[in-house]
C-alpha cells in the first residue's frame, strides 16, 4: 500500500543555540540520512528561534542513525535529539501496524 | 523565602537582636561617656536638624496620598480599561506565587530584576486590593537587591509601590514603615528621620525597637551622631533594649563622622555592656578602614576578628569590596578578593555584587571579581563554558561603551572562560534591540571568521516591522549589505516586505536605498502575499505553465493561513487539485497526490477547536467538492485526520473525509472502533457481574454472615456456617477468620481456615486477613505457625498494598512493646526475606523499640545499624541517640555518630545530634552544632522536629531551634516563625506570639498570610488589639465553595478599631458598612468628596450584606462628584449576585449583558448566581442567552455545562413544562460523553418545591435511562436526594427497583463525605447505611463517621467508635487517627496512641491516593 512512503521518521531537536538556523540543522542532520522536513519555529514576536527542531528523515535509517549518535556537537554546542514522539497524536491502534 | 532574606544580610544593619541587653542601667554610663551633652535633656521634643538639605522635597514624595482625589480617580479608569480584572484571584495563593517567583531569582542570581517586580507589581494592582503581606514584599525588593537598578530610581520605585498601593486600600502598619526605613538605608536615600516619626504619628502608628534602630542607622550612615542620640534616648524612655545593630550602626556613624577612634571604642563599649561584636560590627568598621584605604587597619580588624572566632563569612566582606571601588582604592581589592572562601551561595551574592558594582559605574571592579569566580564547569563541558552571560547582559543593558564591552568579551574568550561571549553578547544586544551595537558585534564576529546568518537580522527587522518603520528597515538591511549578507525570501518575505504595502513599494524603495536583492525572494514574497490575501488570483499564477517549480513548502504556512480565512471554497479546491496534480509543486521524489493529502492533514491540524467548529460548514462544502473533483487522501493521511476531527469532537466530519479515502487505500475494518471500544467493554463487564447475583443462595448467606461478622456475631455466624456449610463461599470464610482473630479465638480461626483450604485448596484469603491471623498467633507465641502463613502469603502471592504495610507496622508495634525483641526479629527477618514487603524505616522501627523499652541501648544501636547494614534504612535513629545522650553515654554516641555519617553523610550526622541536643535541652551544644560553617537548612528534616514540637507541647527546644537557625543557610524564616506561632496558638501565649512579630520585622521576614492570620488569632483571641490590617475575607463568604471549604480554619479575624488613615475601608473591613454609610452620607451632605476606591469598597460592602438600594445610592453620590465612575469587577460581580439572590434576575442579567459587551468577564460564581435565578424564575431564553453570551470566554469562565442544563430544566418545570426539561435532560444521558454528569440539583430543587408532578415524570425517566441505557447516574441522583429530603420509604422502593443502586459506590461516597462535612447529618449516613450495609468499604464509611464527629464536636463518640473500630480489626487511617488525636487535645486529655507526625493535608491526600489506587486494583 501507499503508506509507507507517508511515514515520516522524526526526532525532536532541542537546545538549539540562537545562531543556527533551519538550513544549519538541515545540512547537518542529512549526514545520517536523506532529510524529508525540519521545522525549526521562530517567534513571531522576538525574531528568535524557539531553540528546538523537528527533522524527519525519509527512511527509518536515517532516523536511526541519528539516534545512535551522541553527542551532537554543532558549533560547539550540544544538542539533545531524541525521538519524536508527538507524531499523529490520538489511540494508534496495533491495526496501524499491518499497513506499515 | 530563606534567600530573599539572606541577602538582607548583605547589608549594613544587622538582623540580629537576640543578644538584648534589657533595661537602661547597664547601658547608660557608657553613652554619657560617648556622647556629649545629657540625654535626657533633648527629650521627646521634635529634632529638626535635617540629614539633607533635599529631604524636603523628598518627603513630600514619600507621602503622596495627601494630594486630592483627581489623581486617584484616574487611577481608578486605568483600571478599567484592563481586560477581565477582576477580584477572585485567590491573595494568597498570588502572593505564595510572587514570594516563590522571587525568591528563587534571588537564591539563582542573587537579584530581583526591575522586570520581575514591576511585573508582580501590576498585578497587584489589577486585582485591585493589595493585602499587608503583599505591600511589604515589594517594598522589600526595591532595597539592594534590584542591583541592576541606580539608587535614585529603586527609592523612587518603592514610593511608587507605597502610594499605589494605599491608593488600592492597603493599610500601612509599623511593619511597612520599618520596610521603607530599610529600603532607604540600602538605597543611601537622604530623609528627615524626625519628619518619619511625625508621619507614623499622623498615622496613628506606633514606632518599636526596630524602627528605632533604623532611624538610628540612617544617622549614622550620614556622621550625625547627635541625631542617632536623640533616637537613642527615645529608647531609652520607654525602656526597649538596646541590641547590637544599635552598636554597629554607632560605629559607621562616628566613622562617618571621621572619628574613626571612637568607633573603634565603641567595640569596648559593647563589651563593657555585655554584648559580643558580631561579624556585623567588624564590617561596620572594616567599612570605615575601607573608606580611608587603610590596608592595614583593614588586616588587622579581620584578624582581631577572627582572634575574637567571629568568623566572617564572604558575604560579610563583598560590602567591603564594595566600598573599596567605590571610595577608589582599587589596589586593595585584590587583598580582599584573596580573603573569599567560596562558599556555599557565593554564586549568587558575587553576582549581586558584580551588578551593583556595573550600575554604580565601577565594571572594572565587577570584571575583576567575574573572573576569580571560582570554577564552576567540570573539563568535560569547557567548550560550553559560560561564565559572565549576567555580566555582559547588564553591561549591553546600561548602554556600556562599545570598546569596553568588547575589551570583556575578549579577555572571556581567551581566558576560555565563555566559550562564546560575542555571539551572546549579540543575542542581548538584538533582544534589546540595539541596532548599533548588534551591528558592530557582528562586525567582530565577521573579523574572526564566525559566520553571520540572515537570521541574526530577524530580531531587528521584526520590530521595525511591526511598527512599519520603513527606514528602520532599510537601515537594517544596509548593514545586512555592508557585512555582506543576502537577505534570503524568509527574511524578505516576514521580516522586511509586510512593513511595506505592497511588494512593488518594497522593490522601488529598497533599490532607491542602493539595495540589490534577488528575483526569486520576490516571486516567493508574491506567492505568499497572494495566499493569504488572494486565493483566486494564487490559482491563476500558480496554473501558468510559466510558473517556475516553487515547492509547497516555501509557501504552505501561508496557504493555511490563506485557506483558513478565506470562503473562495471554489479556488480552495482549485488550488488543491493543482497540488495533487502538478509535479512542480512538490519536493522531488515525492508524489503529487501526496502532497496534497499530507497538506490537508496539515490544513486541519493548524485549526485549533473553535475554527473547526466555526468553519464546518465550509469544510463540508470543500471536501465534497474535493471528492467531485476525484481528490483522494491515503488511509494514514484519513487516520490523523479522523483522529484530529475526533478530539475536536468534530465527528460529523468524518464521514466527508471518509468520502476522500482512495478505493485501494481502504481496508474493511478501517473505521471500526471509532472511539468506541471502551464503553462496549464496560458494558460487557458490568453484564457478567449481573449474571453473578442471579445465584440467590450463596449470596444471601455470604451477605447475611458478613451482617452478622459486622454486629461482632461470633456465635450466630458460626451457626449460619455449620447449618449451609455447602453453600460457604470463601468471602464468608474470610469474614468469620477476621472475626475470630479480632475476638482472639485462634483455634476456630485455624479451624476455619483448614475447611476452607479443604474445599479448594488454590483459595487464598486477603491480606488483611492473613495478617490478623499472623499476629493472633504471635500474640499467642506461636511464632512458627504465623511465620507459616508468612509463608503461605508469598506462595499464593497474595497482593499487598500500603495498607496492608501499615497492618504490618501496627502487628509489630503492639508486639514490640509485648513479646520484646526476639518475636519482633524473627517476623521481621521472615516478611522480609520473603519479599512480602520492602523493608522500610517505619517497619523497622518496632524493634528499635522493643531494645528502648527495655532499656537496651547498645542492643537498639546494634539493631538499627543491622538493619542499615541488610535494608538500608535506619529505623528511629533519633530515640536512640536522645537516649544515649541522656545517658551520657559518649562511646556509643561516637559509635552512633560515626555509623550516621559514614551511612548518611555529615550533614544528616549533625542534624541528628542538633535534634538530640535540643530534645535533651542541652542548648549551647545544639547552637555550635548547627554552626557548623557549610551547614545549610534541610526543611523536610526541620519540619519534622519542629511538628514533633508542636505534637508534644515542647515549646522550649522549639523556640531554641527557630533561635539558632537564624543564620542558617536557605533557611525559610517565615516557616520558623509559623511553626512558633502554632505552639504558642495551641499554648495560647499572645505575649510571645507579639513578640515575634517585632523579630520578624528586624529580621526582614515577609510573613505569609498564613502566619499573619495566625498571628492575629491568638492576639484577637486573647482581646488585643492586631496591629496589623488582617488579610481580608470578608467578600469571600460568597465564593465558590470549594475554595470556602479549605480556610474554614483559617477564618481571618477582622481587626478591632483598626481605623488607621480611611475610617470608609476600615469600617467597611469590619463590617460596619451602615456606619460606613452614614459617613459617606454625612460626607456629601457637606459637599466632600472620597476617591473612587473608597466609593467602591462602600458599595461592595453594602452589597455583600444585601443593601442593594444602599449600594445604588452610594453609587449615585461618586457619579456626581466623579462624573465617570464605574464599578469594580468585584462590585459589579456583587451586584449580579445579589440581585440573582433577591430574585431580580433580570436586573443582573441586564448587569451581565453589558460587562460582557464590554469585555469584561464577571465571575463564575455571579454567573452560576444568575443563571439560578433565571432559572428560579423560568426564564429559558435567559439562559439560553447568558450560555451565548459567555461561550466567547471560555478562557476565563470554566463552568460545567449542567449548570446551565440543569437550570434549563428547572426553568422549563418552573413554567410547567416538564416534559421539555426531561428532553433536555435526556438528550444529556443517552450521549455516552455526558452521561455521568448530576442532576441532583434538579431533583433536590423539586424536592424543595414539593413539585410532586414534576418529581413523577423526572424519577420515571431515571429508571427509563437506568434501564434501557445502564446509565445509573440520575436514579442515584434521585436516591440520594430521596435520602436527604428524609423520604427514606421512596429511596428504599426505589432501591427495591433498581438493584445496581446499591453499586453507585461514588455517587454514594460523595453522598457521604458531603454530609460529613456539615453538623448533625450522621444519621442521614447511617440511613444509607442502613439500606445499603455494604455501599462502601467498611473503612471507608468510619473515615467519614469520624469526621461527622469531629463536625458535630462529638468526642465521646468519636472515642466509641475508634474502640470499635479497633475491634473490628480495620485499618484506621492516619487522618482518623489524627483527626481523634486532634479532638483529645481540644478536650485537654492526653492522646492514648502514637499521633501521626505529618500535617492533615497530608494525610488527607495519601488516603485519598490510596483508596484510588485500590479502586483501581479492584477494576482489574
Amino acid at each position: 500500500m501507499a503508506a509507507p512512503s507517508k511515514k515520516v521518521f522524526e526526532v525532536f531537536v532541542s537546545k538549539i543555540p540562537w545562531t543556527l538556523a533551519g538550513k544549519e540543522m538541515k545540512e547537518y542532520f542529512v549526514q545520517f540520512g536523506p532529510v524529508k522536513k525540519c521545522l525549526l519555529p521562530f517567534d513571531k514576536d522576538t525574531g528568535f528561534h524557539k531553540g528546538f527542531c523537528w527533522v524527519g528523515f525519509t527512511t527509518e535509517e536515517g532516523l536511526n542513525n541519528a539516534l545512535q549518535k551522541d553527542p551532537h556537537t554543532l558549533e560547539g554546542a550540544k544538542l539533545q535529539v531524541q525521538k519524536n514522539r508527538r507524531q499523529f497524536e490520538g489511540p494508534r491502534s496495533s491495526k496501524d501496524a499491518e499497513y506499515d | 523565602m530563606a534567600a530573599l532574606l539572606r541577602s538582607a544580610r548583605l547589608l549594613k544593619c544587622s538582623p540580629l537582636g537576640l543578644l538584648q541587653i534589657s533595661g537602661t542601667k547597664r547601658t547608660g554610663p557608657p553613652f554619657r561617656l560617648l556622647f556629649s551633652g545629657p540625654l535626657g535633656a533633648r527629650g521627646t521634643g521634635v529634632c529638626s536638624r535635617h540629614i539633607s538639605p533635599v529631604s524636603g522635597n523628598a518627603s513630600s514624595r514619600v507621602w503622596p496620598y495627601t494630594a486630592g482625589c483627581v489623581r486617584n480617580y484616574a487611577l481608578a479608569t486605568e483600571q478599567k480599561d484592563e481586560p477581565g480584572v477582576t477580584m477572585r484571584s485567590n491573595q494568597a495563593q498570588q502572593f505564595d506565587w510572587a514570594l516563590a517567583k522571587l525568591d528563587s531569582s534571588v537564591r539563582r542570581t542573587g537579584r530581583i530584576t526591575e522586570t520581575q517586580l514591576t511585573r508582580i507589581f501590576q498585578d497587584i494592582c489589577k486585582t485591585g486590593y493589595s493585602s499587608g503581606n503583599q505591600a511589604l514584599l515589594l517594598l522589600r525588593s526595591c532595597g539592594s537587591l534590584l542591583s541592576e537598578v541606580p539608587l535614585e530610581q529603586r527609592t523612587e520605585l518603592a514610593h511608587r509601590v507605597w502610594e499605589k498601593l494605599h491608593e488600592l486600600g492597603a493599610v500601612y502598619d509599623v511593619s511597612h514603615y520599618n520596610a521603607l526605613l530599610k529600603v532607604y538605608l540600602q538605597n543611601e536615600f537622604k530623609f528627615t528621620p524626625t519628619d518619619f516619626l511625625a508621619k507614623m504619628d499622623a498615622a496613628n502608628v506606633q514606632p518599636n525597637r526596630v524602627t528605632y534602630q533604623r532611624l538610628i542607622a540612617a544617622y549614622c550612615q550620614n556622621g550625625d551622631i547627635e541625631g542617632a542620640s536623640t533616637i537613642l534616648g527615645f529608647m531609652k524612655s520607654k525602656d526597649l533594649p538596646i541590641t547590637e545593630a544599635v552598636f554597629n550602626s554607632l560605629v559607621t556613624g562616628h566613622a562617618q563622622a571621621g572619628d574613626i577612634e571612637s568607633a573603634k571604642t565603641i567595640l569596648t563599649v559593647m563589651k563593657g555592656a555585655g554584648i559580643e561584636p558580631g561579624p556585623d560590627t567588624y564590617v561596620a568598621l572594616l567599612n570605615a578602614y575601607a573608606e580611608k584605604g587603610d590596608l592595614d587597619n583593614l588586616k588587622k580588624t579581620i584578624e582581631a576578628a577572627e582572634s575574637a572566632e567571629c568568623s566572617l563569612m564572604d558575604r560579610d566582606l563583598m560590602p567591603v569590596i564594595f566600598t573599596l571601588a567605590k571610595a577608589g582604592h582599587q589596589e586593595h581589592i585584590p587583598h580582599m578578593v584573596e580573603r573569599l572562601r567560596h562558599e556555599r551561595g557565593y554564586v549568587p551574592d558575587a553576582m549581586n555584587l558584580c551588578l551593583s558594582l556595573i550600575t554604580q559605574g565601577l565594571e572594572d571592579t565587577a570584571f575583576y571579581i567575574l573572573k576569580n569566580f571560582p570554577n564552576l564547569q567540570s573539563e568535560d563541558y569547557k567548550n560550553e563554558a559560560n561564565l559572565g552571560n549576567f555580566f555582559l547582559r547588564h553591561c549591553v543593558n546600561i548602554d556600556m561603551s562599545l570598546e569596553k564591552i568588547c575589551s570583556f568579551c575578549k579577555e572571556l574568550q581567551e581566558s576560555k572562560l565563555h566559550a562564546a561571549p560575542i555571539s551572546f553578547t549579540l543575542s542581548v544586544a538584538l533582544e534589546t534591540k540595539k541596532t548599533a551595537i548588534a551591528l558592530a558585534l557582528m562586525k567582530m564576529l565577521k573579523e574572526l571568521d564566525l559566520p553571520i546568518r540572515p537570521h541574526y537580522f530577524w530580531p531587528l527587522l521584526i520590530h521595525h516591522v511591526k511598527g512599519k518603520n520603513i527606514a528602520g528597515v532599510v537601515e537594517v538591511l544596509i548593514g545586512m549589505q555592508d557585512l555582506k549578507i543576502e537577505p534570503d525570501s524568509e527574511t524578505l518575505s516576514h521580516y522586511v516586505f509586510p512593513a511595506f504595502a505592497d511588494i512593488e513599494e518594497a522593490r522601488r524603495i529598497l533599490k532607491d536605498a542602493g539595495l540589490s536583492l534577488a528575483p526569486e525572494g520576490f516571486f516567493n514574497s508574491k506567492i505568499r502575499s497572494l495566499a493569504v490575501y488572494n486565493l483566486a488570483e494564487l490559482h491563476t499564477l500558480l496554473s501558468d505553465p510559466s510558473c517556475p517549480a516553487t515547492e509547497l513548502s516555501v509557501f504552505r504556512g501561508s496557504l493555511i493561513f490563506g485557506f483558513k480565512k478565506s470562503s473562495d471554497v471554489e479556488s480552495m479546491v482549485k488550488i488543491t487539485e493543482l497540488l495533487s496534480k502538478d509535479q512542480r509543486f512538490s519536493k522531488e521524489g515525492t508524489k503529487a497526490s501526496d502532497t496534497s493529502s499530507y497538506f490537508l492533514y496539515s490544513f486541519i491540524d493548524s485549526m485549533s477547536e473553535g475554527e473547526v467548529h466555526a468553519n464546518e460548514d465550509k469544510l463540508r462544502k470543500y471536501f465534497s467538492q474535493l471528492k467531485d473533483q476525484n481528490i483522494s487522501v491515503t488511509l494514514n493521511i484519513f487516520r490523523g485526520i479522523r483522529n484530529l476531527l475526533q478530539s475536536y469532537e468534530a465527528q460529523e466530519l468524518i464521514k466527508d473525509v471518509v468520502a476522500l479515502v482512495g478505493r485501494d487505500g481502504f481496508g474493511s475494518d478501517a473505521l471500526r472502533g471509532t472511539g468506541a471500544e471502551g464503553r462496549v467493554y464496560a458494558l460487557e463487564k458490568k453484564l457478567a457481574k449481573r449474571k453473578a447475583e442471579n445465584q440467590p443462595f450463596g449470596n444471601i448467606l455470604k451477605q447475611t454472615i458478613q451482617s452478622l461478622v459486622a454486629d461482632e456475631n461470633l456465635v450466630r455466624a458460626l451457626e449460619l456456617k455449620q447449618e449451609h456449610e455447602d453453600e460457604m463461599v470463601t468471602p464468608a470464610y474470610a469474614s468469620l477468620i477476621g472475626l475470630c482473630c479480632r475476638h482472639d479465638n485462634v483455634e476456630e480461626a485455624l479451624n476455619l481456615k483448614r475447611e476452607m483450604t479443604r474445599k479448594d485448596s488454590s483459595v487464598k484469603l486477603d491480606g488483611t486477613k492473613y495478617i490478623a491471623l499472623v499476629q493472633c498467633l504471635a500474640k499467642n507465641d506461636r511464632i512458627e505457625e504465623a511465620v507459616d502463613f508468612l509463608k503461605e502469603m508469598k506462595e499464593k502471592e497474595v497482593v499487598l498494598n500500603d495498607k496492608h504495610i501499615t497492618l504490618f507496622f501496627h502487628m509489630l508495634f503492639s508486639l514490640a512493646t509485648k513479646g520484646g525483641a526476639p518475636t519482633v526479629q524473627r517476623l521481621q527477618d521472615s516478611m522480609f526475606t520473603l519479599g512480602l514487603v520492602k523493608p522500610n524505616s517505619n517497619l523497622l522501627s518496632p524493634l528499635v523499640s522493643a531494645y528502648i523499652e527495655s532499656e537496651d541501648l547498645s542492643g537498639a544501636l546494634e539493631a538499627a545499624i543491622d538493619c542499615q547494614k541488610r535494608y538500608n534504612h535506619m529505623p528511629s535513629i533519633h530515640r536512640i541517640v536522645v537516649a544515649l545522650v541522656e545517658k551520657g553515654d559518649t562511646d556509643l554516641l561516637q559509635k552512633a555518630m560515626d555509623f550516621v555519617s559514614q551511612e548518611r553523610g555529615e550533614m544528616a550526622m549533625l542534624y541528628d545530634l542538633f535534634f538530640a541536643f535540643l530534645q535533651t535541652g542541652r542548648y549551647r551544644e545544639a547552637r555550635k552544632i548547627i554552626e557548623t560553617p557549610g551547614l545549610r537548612a534541610r526543611a523536610a528534616r526541620i519540619q519534622w522536629y519542629a511538628e514533633k514540637c508542636i505534637n508534644s507541647n515542647q515549646i522550649e527546644p522549639l523556640e531554641q531551634m527557630v533561635d539558632m537557625t537564624d543564620k542558617l543557610f536557605e533557611c525559610d524564616r517565615d516557616e520558623m516563625y509559623s511553626y512558633l506561632l502554632r505552639q504558642y496558638e495551641a499554648t495560647n501565649e499572645w505575649k510571645k506570639a507579639e513578640g515575634l512579630w517585632t523579630k520578624m520585622q528586624e529580621e526582614n521576614v515577609i510573613p505569609r498570610e498564613r502566619t499573619l492570620l495566625m498571628l492575629a488569632k491568638i492576639l484577637k483571641n486573647n482581646g488585643q488589639e492586631v496591629p496589623f490590617d488582617v488579610p481580608e475575607t470578608w467578600y469571600q463568604e460568597e465564593a465558590p465553595p470549594a475554595k470556602r471549604a479549605a480556610p474554614k480554619v483559617e477564618e481571618g479575624p477582622r481587626s478591632q478599631g483598626t481605623s488607621f488613615q480611611s475610617p470608609i475601608i476600615a469600617l467597611c473591613k469590619n463590617n460596619k458598612a451602615q456606619e460606613a454609610l452614614k459617613i459617606c452620607k454625612e460626607a456629601n451632605d457637606n459637599g466632600l468628596a472620597f476617591n473612587a476606591i473608597r466609593y467602591d469598597y462602600l458599595i461592595r460592602s453594602l452589597l455583600a450584606e444585601g443593601s442593594l438600594n444602599d449600594a445604588m445610592a452610594v453609587k449615585d453620590i461618586a457619579t456626581s462628584h466623579l462624573p465617570t465612575f464605574q464599578l469594580s469587577p468585584a462590585a459589579n460581580d456583587l451586584y449580579i449576585i445579589t440581585n440573582s439572590k433577591k430574585g431580580q434576575a433580570n436586573d443582573a442579567l441586564e448587569r451581565m449583558r453589558s460587562l460582557l459587551q464590554a469585555g469584561q468577564t464577571p465571575s463564575e460564581l455571579a454567573i452560576i448566581r444568575l443563571v439560578q435565578a433565571l432559572g428560579n424564575s423560568g426564564n429559558v431564553s435567559g439562559i439560553q442567552e447568558v450560555q451565548a453570551l459567555i461561550s466567547g470566554h471560555s478562557k476565563e469562565v470554566s463552568l460545567s455545562s449542567m449548570i446551565f442544563v440543569n437550570n434549563t430544566a428547572m426553568a422549563h418545570i418552573k413554567s410547567g413544562d416538564v416534559d421539555s426539561a426531561i428532553e433536555a435532560l435526556e438528550a444529556i444521558y443517552t450521549n455516552p460523553d455526558t452521561q455521568s454528569q448530576s442532576m441532583a440539583f434538579v431533583f433536590r430543587k423539586i424536592l424543595e418545591d414539593n413539585n410532586e408532578k414534576a418529581l413523577d415524570k423526572l424519577s420515571a425517566m431515571a429508571e427509563r435511562i437506568a434501564n434501557h441505557f445502564a446509565c445509573y447516574r440520575p436514579a442515584s441522583d434521585l436516591f440520594v436526594q430521596l435520602l436527604d429530603a428524609d423520604k427514606v420509604e421512596d429511596a428504599k422502593f426505589m432501591l427495591a427497583r433498581i438493584n445496581a443502586l446499591a453499586e453507585q459506590t461514588d455517587v454514594l461516597v460523595s453522598y457521604m463525605s458531603q454530609k460529613s462535612q456539615i453538623p448533625g447529618q450522621l444519621g442521614k449516613i447511617k440511613t444509607l447505611q442502613s439500606l445499603i450495609p455494604d455501599f462502601a468499604d467498611k473503612d471507608v464509611v468510619n473515615t467519614y463517621v469520624m469526621k461527622c464527629h469531629v463536625t458535630d464536636k462529638d468526642f465521646s463518640s468519636a472515642k466509641a467508635l475508634y474502640e470499635e473500630w479497633q475491634k473490628s480489626g480495620g485499618e484506621i487511617d492516619e487522618l482518623s487517627l489524627k483527626r481523634l488525636a486532634m479532638m483529645y487535645r481540644e478536650s485537654g486529655e492526653t492522646v492514648p496512641f502514637e499521633e501521626p507526625p505529618e500535617s492533615f493535608k497530608f494525610y488527607a491526600d495519601q488516603l485519598k491516593e490510596r483508596r484510588t489506587q485500590s479502586e483501581k486494583k479492584a477494576e482489574t
